[in-house]
């Protein structure tokens, strides 16, 4: 797949289809990737496809100007053509990239797996349904659910259904129940002690936005968490103020969400983001029977209703 | 060049460089529609009669519970029965401070940043452009200077707006034009009916004008436009940069360049300013500050 | 005068005695991340997964909230009152790194006007390091004339030397500290040898680097090099995670809070990479990305050495692994134009 990907994006670029191209590149430290933005089509030389592509690309496209050849999981296209039905990207200036995506690899979960930080490991792959780490000449195998991250596991639609040019064969889903655990561990709280739950876990929020900044569902010019006339929130980062920024992203970016996860795994504080953000989508699912992301030519969730919709809303 | 006069240690409250000092507002002249000067005293006595500043500086005023914003002291540190300071409705704070009445309390915490450089312009012919609120800290300047009229050469004035409601301190422009020893010119960008004056931007009154260099020293304040395009003319004019004196504005939370935010480069714009010549902010780390 | 030695085995001796005086700060994951927290009594398993908290040391002194004053209205008007003083803090397996930030930012907030809720913090504070003995790859504090291993930043300083630490007193108050705190051994020339060998290894083990000299003029030089800051801003998404967890970082907000008639000056950590940091109700000097991303490293390795004389880097490292997008500052660094139009 990277071979083609290289020769893709170059082509694309030498034939002047595409201004831009966005994929990703090995990072600087080990097991990582990190975005590559290029006009120059020397670079493409170094765009890698491998089990640590772990960033939603669609983000970049709310900044960058001109066309564009973005490289995208399944939850990324969604992304692409959630920015789409919001007339943030318009389709004629992206050429997708597909990447048909077998899940990515959740570094800390193999921290776990192996009781080792993530620098004393010498390698980890993927191959097939196992995932391999490699430490001091030994080899563990672990079954891939158990290393690859949740929202992976609960991915509908890992194969791009909306590309330009398909990398590989599709992909899967994986569909492994272990991804709703922390959700329906929460379901089954009682109000107050879900509200403990979260006034906890949001006390150590420190208020970097890093999870609404890596989201491509989050494109407003100004944040309202940013606003002064009126403050909803202090920029301070007390439970009370963390919370109120969460409760309204949430709701802001129902319908446009589509659980790639980024939010959790950006979280410097290791909030459990998903637990929030996934059970949205389901309950978008639920109540008005759309999934995110799907059809380029819908539009969004909460711009407009339909009569129908409002028997089952208003009970 | 520019006088420093920072003395950490005066006027703290309770020691502690982020109290602001209990401070009631005693008049409140309503200058244009969107802006208000506050005229206000301290409540402790003591202070009262000690508080001294220089003009050029500001200070940190709080509507408590709403927050703290820096506003330059407007009077004259000649005239120290009470201070003034003007602001212009623009947020949060300031939308605040336009609510409040005569006896309100505010927090003052300052003064702060450096002042207008004195022995610089003694003895020398000063030339003030100002443009729209901008007059604030000018107006500070020119008081202290008028005050102390024998020290200074000739003084010439060009003040301007965009609209003759947008004029701002209309008690002092009716006073300067009044002073025989002014040189006085109002101007609007837009006149109207019942405006009998000149109606032009301010750099380009100010050409017209043409104000010798010779001795000469220029202090600008107003909006960034003016102040871009007031510049060339002063050196068409034969200004050199040293004789161009200006004060920037930047937002500002701390107010005594701890905070970080306010820095252009290496210098905070709270403390090695507000006011800069012309020639120091040339040799700024950019161009665009 | 020797050097001291203390047992793993009796550290929970020593935090016992040291909490007699003092609030013992150690590192922490109770709280979700890793971070300095108060010692719980008798937990000292940190000892086994310790390299470095997420959240720095300076959230000690510098927090990420913290209550500047409160203020209460009544019929003569308003009162300020100050918040009470708090315990002394002793902070546990410090590491160098972190050490030396707080002893950076200590000019910023003695600069002209002193800060009174940092400064009467650190000087009440003792710190105890702790050598590194297993550095990430995201280290490269030797590049900032650092040592993992040794510090004359904390009070005391530890080594790790297989079941015991080397203690070693550095200043007048670690010497007070241990006159008052039993359970020490004199330590052997043997002891000694082993703790000199730990800091050498440490110190080998440090592979990144960055060349730090003529930095500033280099900066300086491409200052105005819009086309450059462009691409290295390119990937950047303007979170706060590289400065709020930087422990030389020290930008701070100040916000109040009104509840009827009585209220709290807060202050708190800020980054310069959000764009209202310098948002004016006309115009936002760095509107643009490239702008402040040019401005985080500009400030760390220019203007601040520029005031200071110190670069306001430890190479702790924590920015370049917790970034969302792997931006790395010593790739920056490494990449700056050396033919740069000189600005103006």
């Amino acid at each position: 797949m990277e071979q083609r990907l290289r020769q893709e994006a170059r082509t694309l670029l030498e034939q002047g289809k595409v201004d831009w191209i966005i994929g990703f590149e090995p990072g600087s430290l080990k097991f990582t990737t990190t975005p590559l933005i290029t006009k120059d089509k020397s670079d493409v030389q170094r765009l890698v496809i491998n089990p640590f592509i772990v960033n939603n690309l669609a983000k970049f496209l709310i900044e960058i100007k001109g066309r564009v050849g973005i490289v995208a999981k399944g939850c990324d296209s969604r992304s692409i053509v959630s920015l789409i039905q919001d007339n943030k990207v318009i389709r004629e200036d992206v050429v997708i990239l597909a990447v048909p995506c077998t899940g990515v690899i959740d570094l800390s979960k193999v921290e776990r797996l192996m009781g080792k930080d993530r620098d004393e490991l010498d390698d980890i792959t993927r191959e097939g349904d196992k995932v391999i780490v490699k430490v001091d000449g030994e080899k563990r195998e672990f079954p891939a659910p158990e290393a690859l991250f949740d929202h992976c596991l609960a991915c509908e639609f890992p194969t791009p259904q909306e590309y330009d040019i398909l990398l590989g064969e599709p992909s899967s889903p994986i569909a492994n129940p272990v991804a709703k655990e922390k959700i329906e561990k929460l379901k089954q709280m009682t109000p107050e002690q879900r509200w403990g739950f979260w006034k906890d876990e949001l006390s150590r929020c420190i208020r970097c936005y890093a999870c609404r900044n890596v989201c491509p569902a989050c494109f407003c010019q100004r944040c309202f968490v940013e606003e002064t006339e009126p403050q909803w929130a202090l920029p301070v980062p007390r439970w009370q103020d963390n919370l109120i920024f969460q409760i309204v992203r949430n709701i802001h970016v129902a319908g446009r969400c589509t659980d790639c996860g980024e939010c959790e795994r950006a979280c410097p504080a290791h909030i459990p983001l998903r637990s929030l953000t996934r059970e949205m989508y389901d309950i978008v699912d639920e109540l008005f029977h759309f999934k995110s992301g799907m059809d380029k030519e819908a539009l969004p969730l909460m711009t407009h209703y339909e009569q129908e919709e409002a028997e089952d809303l208003f009970r | 060049m520019t006088t420093t006069d920072i003395s950490p240690s005066r006027f703290l409250a309770q020691g502690n460089v982020y109290l602001p000092h209990i401070v009631v507002i005693e008049k409140i002249i309503e200058e244009t529609p969107g802006v208000r000067t506050l005229h206000f005293n301290f409540k402790d006595e003591k202070l009262r009669k000690e508080f001294t500043f220089q003009s050029g500086q500001f200070a940190q005023y709080s509507v408590f519970g709403i927050g703290e914003a820096p506003f330059c002291i407007s009077s004259s540190p000649t005239r120290h029965d009470h201070l003034e300071f003007a602001v212009q409705r623009v947020g949060r704070v300031t939308n605040a401070l336009h609510r409040l009445g005569v006896g309100a309390e505010l927090g003052f915490r300052g003064p702060y940043g450096n002042s207008f450089p004195l022995d610089f312009l003694q003895g020398k012919n000063l030339v003030f452009v100002g443009g729209g609120i901008g007059l604030a800290p000018l107006r500070s300047l020119i008081w202290n200077v008028i005050d102390n009229r024998d020290r200074y050469e000739k003084i010439d004035i060009v003040y301007g707006a965009r609209t003759p409601a947008d004029l701002c301190f209309k008690y002092d422009l009716e006073a300067w034009g009044k002073d025989k020893t002014v040189k006085f010119v109002t101007t609007v960008d837009r006149g109207e009916a019942s405006w009998t004056g000149k109606v032009g931007v301010v750099p380009k009154i100010l050409e017209e004008a043409a104000p010798s260099a010779k001795n000469a020293v220029a202090i600008v304040c107003g909006p960034p436009i003016m102040i871009r395009f007031t510049f060339p003319v002063l050196e068409k004019l034969g200004f050199t940069p040293e004789q161009m004196l200006t004060t920037l504005e930047k937002r500002m939370k701390c107010g005594i360049g701890k905070c970080g935010r306010c820095n252009i480069g290496n210098i905070y714009v709270c403390r090695d300013g507000p006011v800069f010549s012309y020639a120091q902010i040339k040799s700024f780390v950019s161009s665009e500050y | 005068m020797s050097n001291k030695k203390v047992s793993k085995k009796d550290i929970t001796k020593l935090l016992s005695q040291w909490s007699q005086q003092f609030t013992v700060l150690v590192p922490s994951k109770e709280s979700g991340v890793a971070e300095m927290a108060e010692w719980d009594g008798k937990d000292t398993s940190f000892l086994d997964w310790y390299r470095n908290t997420v959240v720095p040391p300076k959230a000690s002194f510098l927090p990420p909230m913290e209550e500047m004053f409160h203020f209460q209205k009544d019929k003569e008007g308003y009162r300020i009152e100050l918040p009470p003083n708090e315990h002394k803090q002793l902070i546990f397996s410090i590491r160098p790194c972190d050490a030396r930030a707080l002893a950076i930012i200590d000019a910023n907030f003695k600069d002209l006007y002193q800060d009174p809720y940092y400064l009467s913090k650190r000087k009440s504070a003792v710190l105890v390091g702790l050598g590194c003995t297993n550095p990430s790859q995201s280290c490269f504090c030797t590049s900032l004339g650092i040592s993992p291993a040794e510090s004359t930043d904390v009070d005391l300083m530890l080594t790790d030397i297989g079941d015991q630490f080397l203690v070693e007193e550095i200043t007048d108050k670690g010497k007070e500290l241990i006159a008052k705190t039993s359970g020490l051994k004199e330590a052997t020339k043997d002891d000694e040898t082993k703790a000199k060998e730990a800091k050498e290894a440490a110190s080998q083990r440090i592979t990144r680097k960055i060349n730090t000299e003529g930095i500033i003029d280099k900066l300086l030089a491409s200052f105005d090099d819009k086309d450059y800051w462009e691409k290295i801003a390119a990937k950047c998404i303007s979170c706060g995670v590289c400065t709020l967890l930087c422990p030389t970082c020290y930008c701070f907000d100040i916000n109040d809070e009104l509840v009827r008639q009585e209220g709290t000056r807060f202050r708190s950590l800020d980054s310069c990479s959000f764009p209202v940091y310098t948002k004016m109700p006309m115009e936002n000097p760095r509107q643009e990305k490239w702008r402040r991303v040019r401005q985080k490293v500009c400030h760390k390795f220019g203007f601040f050495p520029m005031s200071f004389n110190v670069i306001a880097c430890t190479g702790c490292g924590r920015c370049i692994r917790l970034c969302p997008v792997n931006w790395d500052i010593t790739q920056t660094l490494a990449s700056l134009p050396v033919k740069a139009e000189v600005g103006k």
